[in-house]
């Protein structure tokens, strides 16, 4: 009955123990990102993600992966700002929403380190959306709707979700899928790391994020994420987020442990902004 | 005809009176079914719930009719395991209210959350790490319990008793209730208690997140708690109130000075406790997440009054007149303290899910507000009116309170002092022996 | 939670929950598994009388549950909760074990507030009167006070003879103003015979106890003390059953006084006063 221990996963990790471990993760660089949003539009196309209803605002739409606006809160002149793409961090540790679920619709690919959201089996009580500190989480308080002309445009490979339950960022689990397939259709047990990119990654201009397995030391994102200036957002919570940031700003860095003057500027990338 | 039906020698308002008084509630309650259906049948886009604050008023609502119901497990416990035989003028009232609440709750529950048909997923495979999983599994069970519970008071109805299949039943039933009573101590002490667990394992929300003892986190002990001060306490509302409602004493008044000194013991329990725990957790649990506690009391209307309120105002003050003998003896002071415990659960319930997700979590984020839309306060109203309406039926159709008949006999404490003095100027004219020697022998 | 269903592991939290939530399912369904069968052995075996007494004792006000040692001023207040039943009562041993000599009958009447309740016998809460016959049996009838409770009854229905009849069980049914109305059996045992119109008695009874027939039944000073309490409770039911403000303090029953309250929920105020919950 205690909300720790992740004994589902560690069964499934004895299951296919003979299996090669990836540990995906990202770093993205804030100083590249300059607010396009092409990944966020990148990733709703890529999901599925149903387009905004009238009524719809940044509070209550679905965005997996929104850009915030932060300033640096000094005069006029010596003002600086940056944009934060944020989504899904993937906690590898005590991972908040993992075990409030009381339906095992959330769950971690030991394999991947993925943590994924099961639509199907989602009761849409909402209990992770609170549990998760970095707001990653999206709700379908309306039933998806798309044009006649929008359906065509539909991924194959990602089923849309249903009224009343959760989505959030896994990666693009339809292009993990993808190159998977493509990997066992060449007759290969590993998939060929240029094969699996999300969409995100793929989109942005300034090649701001880098993705890869954080487990293969020779990977650029591994490498990257060792730097001394790469952080994560609310790392002393203890849920070792696999998703990382860098910045040469020190104010940025300082920002993401809760110190300094900082401000969010404008609202987020919303919904309305995006589909509407 | 509905006169046959009201119990023998008590008495019942006129039948068009009554349905006066219901009439109202109907309304509600009909407001209410409107609101659920919006909500069930186009979306919970109806409500002002968000991504950022996806746990609303119903949350809050749930997990505060829950604790004020908590006077039925307690009650019960202490009538059917503990032998406090005082407690059997309000058991029945306590099962009421306790049904009323729990069913209440998990109704709202069923609109609140997104695919209410998957509910029995929770149960075929659940997550047992989840505190809501513990929650479900008990809540469900306890509202079996308590409906259990209140089948006899439904039997004992003068109608339904002429019915030997029933009375049998009803007898039968009561005799095994001490069963029922521990399953259902034992299922809301888990449940109370993980409710209080579902905020308090939150590692996401520095706010709500608390140190743990044994694999609970310590809020899971606060929820049982305060749950157990505030039952005793609704109670005793709840009875003032339909004893001013039907203008007629209910219970005798030694029922209000042992629950309000129940709720004063629990209550001073549950601050120590929750002294203890703020104390713990403003200087260890929360700096240690990174977040000082004393940023989350900055902004705007949640200032550090809260805490004083939920511990001072609504917890030591209303614990000390109740644990005095003299204070409580001041109907004023009993009721009104009364009143401040179930206050003081109110917001602290309300802090548990209102707050916490008011307060940002990520750096560059914002302190959000959430006001309800009117199908959420629709949907609560129509948990009020459909406990109003319960309650109502019940209280007309059987003997909710069993001291009702003899108190309006005239034959309350007082009243059997003078007659018994009576007796004993007869007994002593006619009877040699002193019969005090007799009270010894019966004693 | 459910072994081999998707999702169960054998590891310590699921055997746990399944352990408890099955304990207590078990626990719940298996009690009320016991509740429907004690109710149809109840049934079965002929009890739903004595509980039916048991529970409406039970739900009767304390005010109404006077020991009778009360009345007769033995004690200074006292409620009974042993259904009335003197014989098994230690109170009461203790009391007849200590009582002096016989009251004179000089200090009784037959008259009790206006009442005809002679002392040469018994009386039953529920208004049934016992005389001891000289061969053994014991008859049975309705007092004067029960009597003029019911008024002029539409038909009655008495137990057929051979059958037996158990204290505080139904003694006998009567239909008066709209009401069936079971009158409680003051004794245990077996009819014997019907009393006709000129007896006076209804039913002769042949006690399953012959030495300990009448113990629990009210006798000599205790009437007139019970009487004036089953004044009180006629003037209670009577204000609580519609009726408003009825009997002054102190006055005399007045023969039919049934047409002077039209509007009486004549079932609540029978019911109360034949100890009816």
């Amino acid at each position: 009955m205690a909300h720790h221990g992740r004994t589902t996963s560690e069964s499934i990790i004895m299951e296919t123990m003979n299996e090669k471990k990836h540990k995906y993760g990202m770093v993205i660089d804030l100083d590249k990102c300059n607010g396009c949003g092409a990944c966020t539009v990148a990733c709703a196309v890529e999901n599925n993600v149903p387009p905004a209803v009238e009524k719809m605002n940044s509070r209550n739409g679905i965005t997996w992966l929104r850009v915030s606006n932060v300033n640096q809160n000094e005069s006029f002149t010596e003002n600086d700002t940056v944009f934060v793409p944020m989504f899904c961090q993937q906690c590898e540790k005590e991972t908040p929403c993992l075990t409030v679920c009381p339906q095992n619709a959330v769950d971690i690919d030991p394999n991947t380190g993925i943590v994924g959201q099961i639509p199907q089996r989602c009761l849409g009580c909402r209990y992770c959306m609170t549990a998760c500190p970095y707001h990653a989480r999206y709700f379908n308080y309306w039933d998806p709707q798309w044009s006649d002309g929008m359906k065509q445009q539909l991924n194959p490979d990602v089923s849309p979700r249903m009224r009343g339950v959760v989505e959030k960022c896994n990666f693009c689990h339809g292009r993990l899928h993808a190159a998977k397939e493509k990997a066992a259709s060449m007759g290969n047990r590993e998939i060929d790391p240029k094969e699996y990119v999300p969409a995100c990654v793929e989109s942005c201009p300034n090649s701001a994020i880098t993705f890869g397995d954080l487990n293969d030391q020779t990977s650029v994102v591994a490498q990257l994420s060792k730097q001394g200036n790469a952080f994560r957002f609310l790392s002393r919570l203890g849920t070792e987020p696999k998703v990382y940031y860098h910045s040469t700003r020190e104010w940025v860095r300082a920002m993401a442990e809760q110190k300094g003057p900082h401000s969010l500027r404008d609202s987020q990338f919303s919904a309305e902004a995006i589909h509407g | 005809m509905d006169k046959l039906f009201i119990p023998r020698g008590v008495q019942r308002t006129s039948l068009p009176k009554f349905l006066l008084w219901l009439l109202p509630w109907t309304g509600l309650f009909a407001v209410g079914i409107y609101a659920i259906y919006l909500c069930l049948a186009e979306g919970l886009f109806h409500t002002n719930m968000d991504n950022r604050f996806a746990f609303g008023i119903w949350i809050f609502m749930d997990l505060t009719v829950i604790a004020l119901g908590a006077g039925a497990f307690f009650t019960g416990f202490l009538l059917y395991i503990l032998r406090k035989k005082e407690l059997s003028a309000v058991i029945n009232s306590a099962v009421v209210i306790g049904l009323i609440c729990y069913s209440g709750a998990v109704l709202v529950l069923m609109v609140d959350v997104g695919q209410p048909l998957r509910a029995w997923f929770t149960f075929w495979h659940p997550n047992t790490h989840s505190m809501l999983t513990e929650v479900t599994f008990c809540l469900t069970c306890y509202l079996v319990v308590l409906l259990i519970e209140y089948i006899p008071i439904v039997l004992k109805n003068r109608k339904l008793r002429q019915i030997p299949k029933f009375l049998v039943f009803e007898f039968e039933l009561h005799k095994l209730m001490p069963v029922f009573a521990a399953v259902g101590a034992f299922l809301s002490f888990f449940h109370q208690g993980s409710l209080g667990g579902l905020f308090g394992v939150l590692r996401g929300r520095p706010f709500a997140f608390r140190e743990e003892l044994g694999i609970w986190p310590s809020t899971f002990f606060l929820f049982v708690f305060s749950a157990a001060a505030a039952g005793p306490s609704f109670i005793m509302l709840t009875t003032l109130l339909v004893e001013k409602l039907t203008r007629k004493r209910l219970v005798r008044s030694s029922i209000y000075q042992f629950l309000g000194k129940l709720s004063g013991s629990m209550l001073i329990g549950y601050v120590l406790l929750k002294s203890i725990d703020t104390l713990i957790w403003i200087n260890s649990t929360s700096p240690g997440n990174g977040f000082p506690a004393f940023e989350f009391y900055e902004t705007q209307s949640f200032g550090t009054w809260i805490l004083f309120s939920e511990i001072v105002l609504f917890g030591l003050f209303p614990a000390l007149i109740l644990l005095s003998s003299r204070l409580r003896m001041n109907r004023v002071l009993l009721f009104g303290s009364a009143f401040l415990v179930c206050c003081g659960i109110m917001l602290n319930r309300f802090v548990m899910t209102i707050q916490t997700l008011a307060l940002p979590t990520l750096p560059f984020d914002e302190f959000l507000t959430y006001a309800p839309s009117w199908e959420e306060v629709a949907a609560f109203l129509f948990v009020v009116a459909y406990g109003v309406i319960l309650y109502s039926l019940t209280y007309r159709y059987t003997t909710i309170f069993p001291q009702e008949r003899e108190l309006a006999l005239g034959r309350n404490e007082e009243h059997g002092e003078l007659s018994a003095a009576q007796s004993t100027d007869d007994g002593s004219r006619q009877n040699s022996f002193s019969a005090k020697t007799v009270n010894r022998t019966i004693s | 939670m459910i072994p081999w269903v998707y999702e169960f592991h054998w590891t310590a939290f699921h055997i746990i929950f399944l352990t408890v939530f099955g304990t207590v399912g078990l626990i719940v369904a298996t009690t009320m598994l016991m509740v429907f069968n004690r109710s149809k052995t109840a049934k079965q075996t002929g009890r739903v009388e004595a509980i039916q007494w048991h529970s409406d004792f039970h739900d009767l006000p304390s005010g109404m549950r006077t020991c009778r040692h009360e009345f007769s001023g033995d004690v200074q207040h006292r409620t009974c909760n042993n259904e009335f039943r003197c014989e098994s009562c230690s109170v009461h041993l203790a009391f007849v074990s200590m009582k002096g000599e016989p009251v004179s009958p000089l200090l009784l009447q037959n008259n009790v507030l206006g009442f005809s309740m002679p002392h040469d016998r018994y009386y039953h809460r529920g208004h049934a009167w016992v005389k001891k016959d000289p061969d053994g049996n014991c008859l049975v009838g309705l007092d004067d006070f029960g009597t003029r409770l019911v008024g002029t009854i539409e038909s009655m229905e008495l137990p057929e003879i051979g059958k037996k009849i158990h204290l505080n069980g139904i003694g006998w049914t009567i239909h008066t103003l709209g009401v069936k109305l079971r009158i409680l059996s003051p004794l245990e045992g077996e009819v014997i015979a019907h009393g006709t119109e000129k007896d006076r008695w209804l039913m002769k009874i042949r006690p399953s106890d012959p030495q300990n027939a009448t113990v629990h039944l009210l006798r000599e000073t205790e009437i007139r003390p019970w009487i004036m309490r089953e004044m009180e409770r006629l003037q209670f039911s009577f204000a609580t059953s519609g009726a408003g403000i009825t009997l002054a303090d102190g006055g005399e029953l007045i023969p039919d006084f049934h047409k002077h309250f039209p509007n009486a929920d004549w079932d609540g105020v029978l019911g109360q006063m034949f100890l009816e919950a």
